[in-house]
């Protein structure tokens, strides 16, 4: 076997990353440099005001608030729900835990932009589902708006996120908790542990692995995230929910300056390689090398 | 296992290859919005066109205003993009600077063209000497007005901001006792930040504002009586809370639903509305009347502007066939094709004299309304910064006057001054 | 009792989190009229499948389905082929720099799509490849390829060496070991990974915003997504594309899951 043979296999698959992943990377960072125009291209190097530019900005620094709430809190939460999920579904009732699994992951397979709409209507302020709902239990007052309302907006948007992420949460979890031995459960129900202790004491260190190494990726997929922000409300109602992807559309293909939008996204890269060193580290505990 | 993966793969190269080979000179015609009616119509016109030039193919796009700008703006500077499309007037300035649409007077039959068209109409296609495209429907925002809710209370369509305010306030209610108001004055377009422009400057034109300076210098809308317009909604959100209180996220769709369903009383709008509403609801009808002007200016009413849109079909510079481009265009917008606009309710005003002094135009719903006002009206400055700045700036701090974030004046003034620097910049 | 009780719960939770699904699909079967009513309706003695054949009167939807099961099947063509090479390459090789590669291929996993759009769109542009299939194909597949060798990579590391390192001795070359003897023993690794593929290009919503346009190449994700929009407010047809979308991917999902979901738990976290 000859010693280029691996590089010959790779080569494919890393001039497809060279030439859409990486090449970009490094046009972006000239670009972020630079003065650019949509329609004449580059025209000279401008420093460091692209930067300023972003970081004077206020709306940046709320799309930075808004991802980080919108990342952290929304997979923290998924987490949760899926965990909950799991649990449930790991209770040996036959056939039905697998119809209701299937049933509890479509939430996952529907596209973004379909999830986005459907949400869109159950909470539309005069006439959604949820709205009728929570008003009929008097929850809430007929007509409260919530997609129209600053304050909650990005909590709508989560809410479907959420909706959209925890069966993924749900699925690695479920692995996860039928791969605990069944033995440390037995000798629990032998010591007379009650079900409360025996999941704090068994089922959640075993599980902290697959959670740990979850909430990084939901994060990281979360930070990327632009679909159910669009589709939902485009970062409105007065940017109150806008998220830095979406800022990055909006820099750049709304407002035309592909300079500040370079900017933001070397900035946002910045962000996401730090989290991604974190995943590195975690997973590659459990690496053999 | 590799067999089916290659055939596949094939298959779908060939997918990719086929349906391209004929000699037939192909021309792309995105038509943006319309209701069905309107696309009906704009097809049938390009079956004609393809009849009467062989050798000629259209193949029509139906898209929704949604995003227009962006994607033309993306289209163009890729050098890609349809041939002929249907954009607003105000592209003129933004799309000719940019050098994106063809100026047409260069076609050496414009001058016969010209003659079709209202002029002060087929001004607004024009940016600095050159014409950017074929009017093709006017509009001139109006206060539509909810007739059964006005009957009900026994109220005229408002003509005065105090009017105005007043009609709002007594037409919102709580109609089923729950304790919360369920119908409402005024309906806003929020959610949409060109049309939330669109529904605002009306308000300041009435009140005598500019939008800018004649010599297109100096932004002017936060002078007193701008403020005082911006202040007028305001009030009426926060004090009387007349406006629909979820109004920051709705577009034409909720607008729609909330005035077919009898929950909104009032809606700035232009005449594709009557329509659209009887779309929805048949049968449902509407005072169509001009918007309000400040009290003190009762006398005016009748003759100060509002704000006039028009759309036009515009050629795209990069166009491989100009000529044929513009025989299209020619065809979709001449004299016959304008007397649908009087026929048929296609949901906009027609431009060409010979339709508007047609004598089927004195049955048309609205039209001497129309004609009056677009008499007066006036468009955006033609300015090539004019939607960013209505969208991106204008929008955002008055929106966040009317919710209470800041004050009227506060809000302007800072608008005003972003604005400004955009303008000075000259990019 | 116990157990009719969880069962009658876990119902009503799927019923709970199937609603914004079960909602589309009653609205995508209501006329026009009837789809803003209030108190909302479920069912309505209207309902019939019009709404979907009424949308392809604005919508060119047999093209936009072609034009998704173009760019979705070619890109998974596409990365499962490159994809099995590298992860063959990563699970059978010792070579220098393999750690670097390995790396280089998870941070571009995580690479934000926003972070990379601009120079892409420039080079789309520049290339004629703006609004074309090529250049989403191309995109679709550099994206998801990351993830792809990575999960391939799980799964051939869960072959056991001994049964290719016998196929050596019989003669074969190790390409031929791949073909003959691990590529068999992956295949429902590989079915997963391609569901996975085909899911990601099939739902892919912001590089195909931006970078087609035209109607010969936007996929089914945007032409929804932009559907509505000024004077387009059908929300039955639109509801029912929606539905109609979300078919095949529920389909071939229900087909593959198992071992779908088995390749997922092996890939992301070993």
């Amino acid at each position: 076997m000859k010693k280029s043979t691996p590089y010959l296999l790779l080569l494919p698959a890393l001039l497809f990353t060279v030439f859409v992943l990486v090449y970009p990377l490094v046009q972006n960072l000239i670009n972020s440099f630079s003065d650019v125009s949509m329609i004449t291209g580059r025209s000279g190097w401008t420093g460091l005001k692209n930067y300023e530019h972003v970081f004077e900005d206020t709306l940046f620094w709320r799309s930075f608030r808004n991802t980080s709430v919108y990342a952290v809190v929304g997979t923290g939460v998924a987490l949760v729900v899926g965990l909950a999920f799991a649990l449930l579904l790991n209770l040996k009732l036959g056939k039905i835990n697998t119809v209701m699994g299937c049933l509890y992951t479509i939430p996952w397979i529907i596209s973004p932009v379909v999830a986005g709409f459907a949400w869109k209507w159950l909470l539309n302020d005069q006439f959604g589902v949820v709205n009728y709902w929570l008003a009929s239990a008097g929850i809430v007052k007929h007509g409260t708006t919530w997609l129209g309302n600053p304050g909650t907006a990005l909590i709508c948007v989560m809410l479907a996120r959420i909706w959209q992420f925890y069966p993924f949460a749900m699925v690695m979890f479920l692995a996860g908790l039928q791969s605990i031995p069944q033995e440390q459960y037995e000798a629990a129900a032998v010591d007379g542990a009650t079900m409360v202790r025996r999941f704090f004491y068994i089922t959640l260190p075993n599980l902290k692995t697959v959670s740990s190494v979850m909430l990084v990726l939901g994060v990281i997929w979360s930070f990327n995230d632009f679909n159910m922000v669009f589709v939902m409300t485009r970062g409105g109602p007065m940017n109150s929910s806008m998220v830095l992807p979406v800022l990055v559309r909006e820099f750049s293909f709304v407002q035309f300056d592909l300079g500040k939008g370079s900017a933001l996204s070397v900035v946002i890269f910045a962000l996401l390689t730090t989290l991604s060193y974190l995943y590195l580290k975690m997973i590659s505990r459990g690496e053999p090398t | 296992m590799k067999r089916p993966i290659l055939m596949a793969f094939l298959l779908s190269i060939s997918l990719l290859s086929c349906g391209k080979k004929s000699d037939d000179i192909v021309l792309q015609d995105w038509n943006f919005g319309g209701r069905p009616k309107l696309i009906e119509f704009l097809r049938q016109r390009v079956y004609s066109f393809e009849k009467l030039h062989p050798g000629i193919k259209v193949i029509q796009s139906d898209k929704s205003w949604n995003m227009i700008r962006e994607i033309l703006y993306a289209d163009f500077s890729a050098g890609a993009g349809p041939d002929v499309m249907n954009t607003h007037s105000n592209f003129a300035a933004e799309f000719g600077e940019a050098g994106f649409y063809y100026p047409v007077n260069k076609f050496p039959d414009f001058e016969q063209v010209k003659q079709w068209y209202i002029p002060h109409l087929l001004e607004s296609t024009r940016y600095k000497d050159n014409y950017y495209g074929l009017p093709s429907s006017a509009i001139a925002f109006v206060l539509c007005c909810n007739k059964e809710l006005f009957d009900k209370e026994g109220i005229a369509p408002p003509k005065t901001w105090s009017q105005f305010r007043e009609a709002a306030k007594r037409l919102t209610k709580d109609t089923d006792g729950d304790g919360v108001p369920d119908q409402f004055g005024l309906v806003l377009m929020g959610g949409d930040k060109g049309g939330f422009a669109y529904r605002m400057i009306p308000l300041f034109f009435k009140a005598g504002v500019n939008v800018m300076s004649d010599d297109l210098k100096k932004i002017e809308f936060n002078s007193p009586m701008g403020v005082a317009a911006l202040k007028l909604i305001a009030d009426m959100y926060q004090v009387d809370h007349s406006i629909t209180p979820g109004f920051l996220a709705y577009t034409h769709s909720e607008i729609n639903d909330l005035f077919c369903s009898n929950k909104a009383a009032m809606s700035i709008e232009g005449p594709w509305f009557r329509g659209m509403v009887g779309d929805k609801s048949p049968g449902k009808d509407m005072y169509v009347v001009s918007v309000p002007v400040p009290d003190n200016m009762i006398a005016q009413y009748d003759t100060a502007p509002t704000l006039q849109d028009m759309v036009m079909y515009s050629i795209n510079a990069r166009s491989k066939h100009l000529k044929e481009a513009w025989e299209l265009l020619k065809h979709l917008r001449n004299e016959e094709a304008d007397m649908f606009w009087i026929t048929q309710d296609l949901g906009a005003t027609a431009t060409t004299k010979s339709a508007l002094n047609s004598r089927e135009a004195q049955s048309v719903n609205d039209l001497q309304l129309y004609i009056n006002e677009l008499n007066h009206a006036r468009p955006w400055p033609p300015h090539p910064q004019m939607i960013a700045i209505a969208s991106n700036i204008f929008t955002p701090y008055c929106q966040r006057a009317v919710v209470g974030e800041l004050s009227p004046k506060a809000a302007l003034d800072q608008a005003a001054r972003e604005a400004q620097e955009l303008v000075d910049a000259k990019k | 009792m116990k157990k009719t009780l969880l069962t009658l719960a876990m119902i009503v939770l799927a019923l709970l989190v199937l609603l914004p699904v079960l909602w589309t699909l009653s609205t995508s079967m209501k006329p026009l009229s009837e789809v803003n009513r209030y108190p909302p309706e479920w069912t309505s003695s209207a309902m019939s499948l019009k709404p979907y054949s009424d949308m392809f009167f604005y919508l060119p939807f047999l093209t936009y389905t072609l034009n998704s099961l173009i760019v979705a099947s070619s890109s998974t063509i596409l990365t499962l082929l490159f994809g099995s090479l590298a992860a063959f390459a990563f699970s059978r090789f010792a070579f220098a720099g393999k750690q670097v590669f390995l790396l280089i291929f998870l941070l571009s996993q995580m690479l934000p799509g926003a972070s990379v759009i601009i120079p892409l769109f420039q080079l789309l542009q520049k290339a004629g490849l703006y609004d074309t299939y090529y250049g989403l194909i191309l995109i679709h597949t550099a994206v998801l390829l990351p993830f792809v060798i990575w999960l391939l990579y799980g799964f051939f590391q869960t072959i056991p060496r001994e049964i290719e390192d016998a196929a050596l001795i019989d003669g074969c070359s190790r390409m031929t070991a791949l073909r003959k003897v691990i590529l068999p023993l992956a295949l429902p690794g590989i079915g997963a990974t391609a569901l996975f593929s085909f899911l990601g290009s099939w739902n892919e919503f912001f590089f195909a915003l931006i970078l087609t346009s035209s109607d010969s190449t936007r996929t089914i994700p945007v032409g929804i997504g932009l559907f509505v929009g000024e004077y387009l407010d059908v929300w039955n047809q639109m509801a029912a594309a929606a539905i109609l979308f979300s078919i095949p991917p529920l389909i071939l999902f229900t087909l593959t899951r198992k071992t779908f979901i088995k390749g997922l738990v092996a890939g992301a976290c070993k």
